[in-house]
């Protein structure tokens, strides 16, 4: 059995407690060991980070893509507003996606001579998660002092769409042209359900509540991400938009970096990678037949990272997230919305959060997004009275504590786990890159399924996927 | 219900009066006076939306002395009408809309019979959006407008702005020009429709 992969380490943040009060790792605990995801999935795609010299790989492969895009029309007299997301710092640890943002603005400035570009970096729910990793990665400095976060409920703009009036947030579009910076990997399948993920942005981190609630209790389960698409084919939209440059994510690392001046297009590439390459990681998580499921990682409880995909899906795994005929995930927030006050659901045919998670070890994991609904469905224990105080001061988690309980530390969280459940399998969502950290009895089920799970992904499921959303195979050969 | 635990303080040292705090609030409970922000700790909901966006950093959340315990009775009013309102709605009664503090769709409704007019006053009685403040906007403002509510914005706020499409008032051309690219409509809006028909029979599944 391989050692463990270092886990992605704590972060200082507002939104977490101090890294010095996380005391241990999962991934440092006895019987931990780690699968590689080139292992059990030999088809996915050579990665240029992590891996030696990765940061300068992945400036390079941004230099080179956002050399070939067209930027005619910026003009030196304009000015450039660079469009970011909270996600893509979550990623990896972070760096390269910092280093695609740098790397845009120095392009930009050497092939347009425009000097006034700007940062402008959007947040789901903590709203000042932006500013924490503008300062982390120097990006004020390198933006000139012109690098802002921006949140949901600052200024809006009303956009005239296909759909009647949306609302955008007035500091995106408040330049000449914008440049929409993102990446490919997948993320929240249960909002987006991978349909015209590249565009998502519009109808979230770069909007106002108005559209965001529109997609989260307006549209429905699978037509929500249609408010991404109506804001961004607006007439005003698109008079401002200059490019897309995406860093080409897959579950074990950076790929490489795709630019485009057709969002759509890009946007077929990002359905299919999206599709194959995590949707093998999904479906052979969906074969855990029983577990301890253990969160380590900076980022709130339903975004921690195992393989790329995170917690939230997990909690759906028994079901095919990726299946447009199924309308309700076992966790969205429709789903969570449909359930009755006597905690059963209001409507028969909702699927249930993935009985294979027998307990949940919240060691390490954020604030800043309502997560009292698994804590509530699957026996929850926080690691730490600091951090269950942190939860109980959170205004969007008053009620998280009501349903997990406290044990001091890592170590008796685990054995209280290994006890209660009687199962020795753990799979940690801690960020490892390039792997999966897991206990010994799960990567041996992990290794021997992965197999025919490529098989049926690659020959039943993906066909099925793609034509659920009108994506031909062939737009891989005319990738970027 | 909520438990208001929280309260906005602010350092009127570093308080400039710039009104974000004042922008943002979603019960009006900050206001800026002689160039100042103050908290009025009744109105207060410990959303932590001026702590969050002040660009001053003046604002801190702290523990409030006595817990403030808000929300709507849905027995004080006549539940029929709570179903019928929340129908026109097109939302289940036991729906959860606030997915930060848990008010389901029949609390915002007895608030609103029970008098409230503006979202400002439904998250005030109820504590509805004031978690995040993001995700509900549009239930509320959809449940005051089936009630027959003018629906109009704080004056010079970035509170909200407006109601917005639901599955029920796509045009039948944007259906048809994108329903082969993966977005269900149809199939979705018989969802929420079965749903509403089963807040109207009453009672889970």
């Amino acid at each position: 059995m391989r050692a463990p992969i270092k886990p992605i380490p704590p972060k200082p943040s507002q939104y977490g407690i101090d890294p010095s009060l996380v005391k241990t790792r999962i991934a440092d605990l006895p019987g931990m060991t780690s699968v590689s995801l080139k292992e059990l999935f030999p088809d996915l795609p050579e990665v240029i980070f992590p891996g030696e010299n990765g940061l300068a790989k992945v400036r390079q492969a941004a230099e080179e893509a956002l050399m070939k895009v067209d930027m005619s029309m910026i003009k030196p007299e304009h000015s450039v507003n660079v469009l970011a997301s909270h996600h893509g710092f979550t990623l990896l640890g972070g760096e390269p996606y910092a280093e695609l943002l740098k790397a845009i603005k120095d392009v930009i400035e050497k092939r347009t001579g425009c000097r006034d570009i700007r940062l402008r970096a959007g947040v789901g729910m903590r709203f000042r998660e932006t500013e924490e990793y503008i300062k982390r990665y120097g990006l004020d400095t390198y933006y000139d002092g012109k690098a802002i976060g921006i949140a949901p409920v600052d200024q809006g703009i009303p956009i005239e769409t296909e759909i009647g009036t949306l609302y955008g947030i007035k500091k995106v579009y408040d330049a000449d042209w914008i440049v929409h910076a993102h990446h490919s990997d997948v993320r929240e399948v249960h909002f987006h359900r991978q349909v015209d993920k590249a565009v998502k942005p519009f109808g979230m981190s770069y909007a106002r509540i108005e559209t965001r609630s529109t997609y989260h209790q307006n549209l429905g389960p699978r037509g929500a991400n249609f408010v991404a698409r109506a804001i961004f084919d607006s007439e005003f939209v698109q008079k401002k938009f200059a490019f897309a440059a995406f860093l080409n994510i897959a579950p074990n690392g950076v790929v490489g970096v795709d630019v485009d001046n057709d969002l759509y297009a890009l946007n077929d590439r990002v359905t299919f990678t999206g599709c194959q390459y995590y949707g093998k990681i999904m479906t052979l998580f969906g074969e855990i037949d029983e577990c301890i499921a253990a969160l380590d990682f900076p980022c709130p409880v339903p975004y921690v990272f195992s393989a790329g995909v995170i917690y939230a899906n997990f909690t759906g795994a028994n079901t095919d997230l990726y299946d447009l005929d199924a309308p309700l995930p076992p966790y969205t927030w429709y789903t969570e919305a449909f359930y009755g006050k006597r905690g059963k659901p209001l409507l028969k045919d909702i699927p249930p959060v993935n009985p294979a998670i027998k307990m949940c070890v919240h060691n390490y994991a954020w604030t800043g997004y309502p997560s009292a609904f698994f804590a509530e469905q699957i026996p929850t224990v926080v690691v730490g009275q600091e951090q269950a105080e942190l939860f109980n001061r959170d205004p969007l988690n008053l009620n998280y504590m009501d349903y997990a309980t406290v044990i001091k530390s890592t170590e008796a969280a685990m054995n209280f786990a290994y006890r209660a459940t009687g199962t020795r399998k753990v799979i940690i969502f801690d960020g490892a890159m390039g792997g999966i950290n897991v206990s010994e009895p799960l990567a041996e089920l992990l290794t021997r399924k992965a197999p025919a799970v490529s098989e049926r992904v690659d020959n039943e499921l993906l066909p099925k996927w793609l034509r659920q959303r009108g994506v031909d195979m062939s737009v891989l050969k005319r990738g970027a | 219900m909520k438990l208001v635990t929280l309260l906005a303080q602010v350092d009127t040292d570093k308080c400039k009066g710039c009104r974000t705090c004042e922008r943002v609030c979603p019960v009006l409970a900050i206001k800026v006076v002689d160039r100042k922000a103050v908290v009025d700790p009744e109105r207060c909901r410990g959303c932590a939306n001026c702590e969050q966006r002040c660009p001053d950093y003046a604002v801190t959340m702290i523990k409030r002395d006595e817990p403030l315990q808000v929300g709507v009775d849905v027995h004080e009013v006549n539940y029929d009408e709570v179903v019928a309102l929340c129908a026109k709605a097109k939302l289940h009664p036991e729906q959860r809309i606030c997915y930060c503090v848990g008010t389901r769709a029949d609390e915002v409704a007895a608030a609103i019979i029970k008098g409230a007019r503006t979202p400002e006053e439904v998250s005030l009685v109820t504590g509805a959006r004031t978690g995040c403040t993001i995700e509900c906007i549009q239930p509320i403002l959809r449940l005051l407008e089936a009630a027959g509510c003018e629906l109009k914005p704080p004056e010079g706020g970035w509170q909200w702005y407006g109601r917005t499409a639901t599955a029920w008032d796509l045009p039948e051309a944007v259906k048809q020009k994108y329903s082969s690219r993966g977005f269900y409509f149809e199939e979705d809006r018989a969802v929420l429709d079965k749903l509403v028909e089963e807040g109207i029979k009453g009672g889970d599944a």
